[in-house]
């Protein structure tokens, strides 16, 4: 919301500064986010008046204008079709800067000189009128700069309000925190009228059929009533608060609006269509035109305003297009009413609308400012459109809401505070909020129905806090509360995870597990994804139940941007929908996705990353976190590679899958490299914990090792070779690894040749020759027997 | 003649063949020579034995002597000839062959430094699920239905009836409701809003959310905790300002500001020239989740605060863009190294 700082100043009394103000607000909860001058685009603007204008040669829609600014002649070229000699105009000098930082300088138009610009309201940032250029009153003095005479020495202060403040959508709310902070009285505007002889209830009755949907309707009546432009002070406060003045009739009622924060809305009488005003619910399918010519269907959620036969207004939200007040109207039937701000929200939904009126009523007016509002319009009509004001309110307010009453505990107050504010002090701000406070404790207040937001003990504390100012609460140098609190192994496992893998080069990523139903389906077809029932754009509709399909995104994100030899992780949830017993299961996972090659350097070549590299990555992990041993089963997975798809068990436990993305769905994400990926649930990884690490006395008799090559079919797998070597040494193998592989020249085609180092120990003795030279020749035997292994000599 | 006698004179020959030397070959042949295996003074020293225990003293000694500085003087000697050309062609400026190292993503690096120093103050990490129901993400936490409160967190619905969450406070009501206080928590997570996706907002981001509930709690307990949380992550000289602000779960509210660490309070580009920034959203536990939890509002109070992980590694990196986070594009995630 914006306002006018003279405005505020105006209400208060105040000699604050625009900046000391959008402090003080700011601090004391009403935020003040921007503070611009009124007249930012009117350095070097000045009255000037119209001599001359003569046609261009060669152009139709621009003429010549020659202007006196009083002490100088200018020869401007201008494209207003409303300019006319005589006129008055806001005239642009050379140097002057406009909105939209237009910067005026001496150009050529058509071949003909220009030297500066008459302004339409929006090059002066006033308005968004640009149809002509903007005529002034012919008093205007000539070559007076533009600021003022238009009396524009102000400031407009941009309010970043919270829903929960309805009191302060309105200047006079505004001013109130103002008047309480400084501890002073606000200077109403007047609202005195002459009524007239006529009697309102002759003219109208109100009934009130949906006391629900709106407790209160008041109505006024206004004869005679003379359309005319608003006065410049009426105008600019419309302006600085960013709405545009239209004629008196309507700028009263949008100016009383923005002043008491409750929405008014004037019928023409005449076009009223009876006379009397009917408040119901609205039908279902009930159909109404609102004055934007829109027609809309409406609910038994709107509040409809009738004329005891068809809508007349959706109340609180819009009024209709056949009793809106137009250039012909003389008289006015003037609505004060109050409705139930959860309605309004559910009206102004459906029908798809957010007016200043229903955002006011939404948060929630005052019932009982209604005389205020509605005498101050009336007062209005009276002094700048000569309206005689019938006498009377036709008011009909069935049930009154009445003030809440409240008690403040003053040792609560400065418990919850951690201060010690005295009891007179508290009754001193609630007070100067127009609360009434009486000298007890518990302190008995009243508060006023403009803030429904305060209904317990709790909002007064907030209230003493907000004008007392939060730096007046000390900052202990203490900790409260507990102080341990418990380490949860899942965090510290991920944490250990995240520094296992980045530092074996894997880059993390995150993606926030909102895909599009297409590609989530490309990976799991028989799957059914949970739905997003509102997403903002189809590309992203469903949740993901693989890591893999944003995974597979983000490597093709990379590879089109020529990142080519990449390592990502991602640690991240998948989501399901709910089972039949209504579980709703979301899993953490953990994914590898390689693709490209190793970074080299001088000494090594770069080399193809792989499925070994996935599998290296995973060891360490286990290894360190102590996970015990997964075995890998090749299983036809999907979207893999038909052989190169294997799942990940641990314990027979299936907890996830591993190998190489297919490249038919490869090219689905545009993808043309290989990409090796590894995907795990994790939950039952956490659930194992991590055992504690027990100490083992360090070997004291040798060891003995001894190497061993084969050559074996390329069928055989290293496994099952590791698995008998294994058995055959027994508990002397202290370790058994593979450091060789080759395939190539020198060995037969369709055999490999695989070399093995056997360390042996006994922690209880030295070990000898022979025992060894035994446990080898069983080794051989036993590989021989099993593989047709053969013995390559060294 | 005594060993002695020879001692010195081998000594003697040893010094004069050694400064004579005029390579590194000539001088090894030296060495070997005097001290090698089948060396002079070698020789001598086997002759030892034959002698008497007062003797082999003080021979012994003499021959150590001599053997020491003949050692001494054909290091020093070597040394003249050591310019060889294996050494000086060593190249010690190629790079190492160190192996590359990965990088943690920067909103999980930011998060860990975030609940890292609640930790230390004795708040203990939660967690809950992405997919909520309305009554922990709104009701129970005193957002009315159709009230304007709901529209400050435009919802993200599933199907099912329930929705993402538009905040992680939803873990305060489901901690409330496990535990019995004292109950100190600090909740990282991932949230998500209904919001058209720009360069300032996402429909995905993170959060920091954290609460104290005891007996005797006070906003100027959360005012402690909050500035010492500000200066630990941001600097010590920071200033900080608490303005009233409106949540629906806590009352009073408060909004953190905290003076700009890049102008220092001046004013500039990061701050919009207003030398402060929006850090943090905070207040005391309304009583309204306290009752709707089961905590007597009379005996205990507490307090809660949350921030935006995104927004505060932009204004710490001046990351200009919120749509880098997950893009995941390797050479954003590798400036955080």
């Amino acid at each position: 919301m914006k306002l006018s700082h003279n405005w505020l100043i105006e209400l208060t009394g105040l000699n604050w500064t625009p900046e000391e103000t959008a402090e003080k607000l700011t601090l004391c909860g009403t935020a003040c986010k921007n503070i611009e001058p009124t007249a930012k685009y009117m350095d070097k603007v000045v009255v000037g008046e119209v001599l001359t204008l003569s046609a261009i040669e060669g152009a139709s829609k621009i003429r010549l204008a020659k202007v006196t600014t009083g002490d100088e002649e200018l020869q401007i070229v201008c494209g207003a079709p409303n300019v006319a000699v005589g006129h008055k105009v806001p005239v642009a000098k050379i140097g002057a800067v406009l909105a939209g930082d237009m910067k005026i300088k001496k150009t050529k138009i058509k071949g003909v000189e220009s030297s500066g610009m008459i302004c339409s309201e929006r090059e002066l940032g006033i308005s968004d009128e640009h149809e002509g250029i903007w005529v002034l009153p012919d008093e205007a003095p000539v070559g007076k700069p533009l600021a003022e005479i238009l009396d524009y020495d102000d400031h407009i202060l941009t309010f970043d309000l919270t829903p929960n403040r309805a009191d302060s959508m309105s200047a006079i709310g505004i001013a109130r925190d103002m008047a309480a902070l400084a501890n002073k009285k606000l200077m109403l505007p007047q609202t005195d009228i002459k009524e007239s002889d006529k009697q309102a209830y002759d003219y109208i009755s109100v009934t009130i059929d949906d006391a629900f949907g709106c407790p209160r309707y008041a109505a006024r009546i206004i004869h005679n009533v003379k359309l005319a432009e608003s006065p410049w002070w009426l105008k600019k406060k419309l302006i600085t608060s960013g709405i545009r003045p239209i004629n008196n009739l309507v700028d009263i009622t949008n100016l009383v609006m923005l002043e008491t924060g409750h929405p008014l809305h004037a019928f023409d009488l005449k076009r009223f269509g009876s006379n009397e005003v009917v408040v119901r619910q609205a039908k279902e399918k009930e159909k109404f035109i609102t004055l934007d010519d829109k027609e809309h269907e409406l609910d038994k959620n709107v509040t409809l305003i009738t004329n005891g036969k068809t809508g007349v207004a959706a109340g609180g939200v819009m009024g209709g297009k056949d009793s809106e007040v137009k250039e012909d109207t003389k008289d006015l039937l003037l609505e004060a009413a109050y409705f139930n701000p959860s309605l309004i929200r559910k009206s102004r939904k459906k029908l798809g609308i957010v007016t200043e009126s229903s955002s006011r009523f939404e948060k929630g007016a005052n019932p009982n400012g209604i005389e205020f509002a509605i005498n101050r319009a009336a007062h209005l009509y009276q002094q700048l459109a000569g309206g005689e004001v019938a006498s009377g309110i036709v008011d009909c307010y069935p049930k009154k809401i009445e003030p809440a009453n409240l008690s403040l505990r003053v040792k609560r107050c400065n418990q919850i505070l951690g201060t010690g504010i005295s009891q007179a002090r508290m009754v001193e701000i609630l007070k100067a909020l127009e609360f009434e406070a009486d000298n007890s404790d518990p302190i008995k207040v009243k508060v006023p129905t403009f803030r429904p937001d305060i209904e317990r003990e709790i909002d007064l504390i907030e209230e003493i806090a907000r004008i007392e100012g939060f730096d007046k609460i000390p900052t202990p140098q203490s900790i409260t509360g507990p102080l341990y609190t418990p380490v949860h192994w899942e965090d510290n496992f991920k944490k250990e995870i995240r520094t296992l893998l980045t530092s074996s080069g894997f880059d993390e990523t995150i993606a926030h597990g909102m895909v599009h139903s297409r590609m989530a389906s490309l990976l799991e077809p028989e799957m059914k994804h949970l739905k997003l029932l509102n997403p903002v754009s189809e590309e992203v509709n469903v949740m993901r139940t693989m890591l893999a399909t944003t995974a597979l995104s983000v490597v093709s994100h990379n590879l089109s941007h020529r990142n080519m030899d990449i390592k990502l992780f991602e640690l991240g949830k998948v989501y399901f929908p709910p089972d039949s017993n209504d579980d709703w299961v979301e899993e953490e996972k953990l994914i590898l996705a390689i693709s490209g090659s190793t970074a080299g350097n001088w000494r090594e070549k770069p080399r193809k990353l792989d499925f070994y590299d996935l599998t290296g990555a995973l060891d360490n992990i286990w290894a360190h976190l102590r996970l015990g041993e997964y075995s890998i089963v090749e299983q036809p997975v999907g979207w893999m590679e038909n052989n190169m798809s294997f799942s990940i068990s641990l314990e027979e436990n299936e907890i996830g899958v591993i190998g190489k993305v297919s490249s038919k769905i490869a090219r689905k994400f545009d993808i043309k490299e290989d990409v090796y990926i590894a995907e795990i649930f994790m939950g039952s990884l956490i659930a194992r914990g991590k055992p504690l690490i027990k100490f083992s006395n360090l070997p004291v008799y040798p060891s003995a090792p001894r190497d061993l090559a084969i050559i074996v079919d390329n069928s055989v797998i290293s496994s099952d070779i590791i698995a008998t070597v294994k058995k055959n040494a027994g508990k002397l193998a202290e370790s058994v690894k593979i450091f060789d592989l080759y395939t190539g020249k020198q060995i037969e085609e369709g055999k490999k040749s695989i070399a093995i180092s056997i360390n042996y120990r006994s922690a209880e003795r030295n070990l000898t020759g022979e025992e060894i030279d035994i446990k080898q020749m069983k080794i051989i035997e036993s590989l021989k027997s099993e593989f047709k292994a053969d013995i390559r000599d060294k | 003649m005594s060993l002695l006698d020879d001692i010195n004179h081998i000594n003697n020959q040893a010094k004069e063949r050694i400064s004579n030397a005029d390579s590194l070959d000539s001088l090894n042949e030296a060495k070997v020579k005097y001290l090698g295996r089948k060396g002079e003074l070698t020789a001598v020293l086997k002759e030892l034995k034959n002698l008497s225990v007062d003797e082999k003293k003080s021979v012994g000694a003499q021959a150590n002597r001599c053997r020491q500085e003949l050692e001494e003087l054909i290091a020093t000697a070597a040394g003249k000839f050591s310019t060889s050309k294996t050494d000086s062609s060593f190249d010690y400026t190629l790079p190492g062959t160190s192996s590359q190292i990965g990088v943690v993503h920067i909103i999980n690096q930011v998060i860990d430094e975030i609940v890292n120093i609640f930790h230390g103050m004795g708040f203990e990490i939660a967690r809950g699920p992405d997919i909520e129901t309305d009554y922990y993400n709104f009701e129970a936490l005193n957002f009315p239905p159709d009230h304007p409160a709901r529209d400050m967190q435009d919802t993200m619905f599933v199907e099912g009836g329930r929705i993402l969450r538009t905040h992680t406070t939803p873990v305060q009501v489901r901690k409330l409701e496990e535990q019995n206080p004292p109950i100190k928590i600090i909740v990282p997570g991932r949230t998500y809003r209904n919001e058209a996706i720009s360069t300032r907002a996402h429909i995905a981001f993170h959060q920091v959310d954290g609460f104290l509930v005891d007996e005797g709690v006070s906003m100027a307990d959360m005012k402690g905790v909050l500035v010492a949380f500000c200066k630990s992550f941001f600097g010590p000289d920071l200033k900080l300002k608490f303005r009233p602000s409106f949540f629906p779960f806590t009352e009073p509210s408060a909004e953190v500001d905290v003076s700009c660490f890049l102008c220092k309070g001046k004013g500039c580009q990061l701050c919009k020239y207003s030398g402060w920034l929006e850090i943090l959203g905070c207040g005391m536990i309304d009583p309204n989740v306290l009752i709707k939890t089961g905590h007597d509002p009379e005996k205990y109070t507490g307090y809660a605060f949350g921030m935006g992980v995104e927004r505060i590694a932009m204004l710490k990196y001046k990351i200009n863009d919120i749509r880098h986070f997950f893009n995941n594009d390797i050479r954003f995630l590798r400036q955080f190294k």
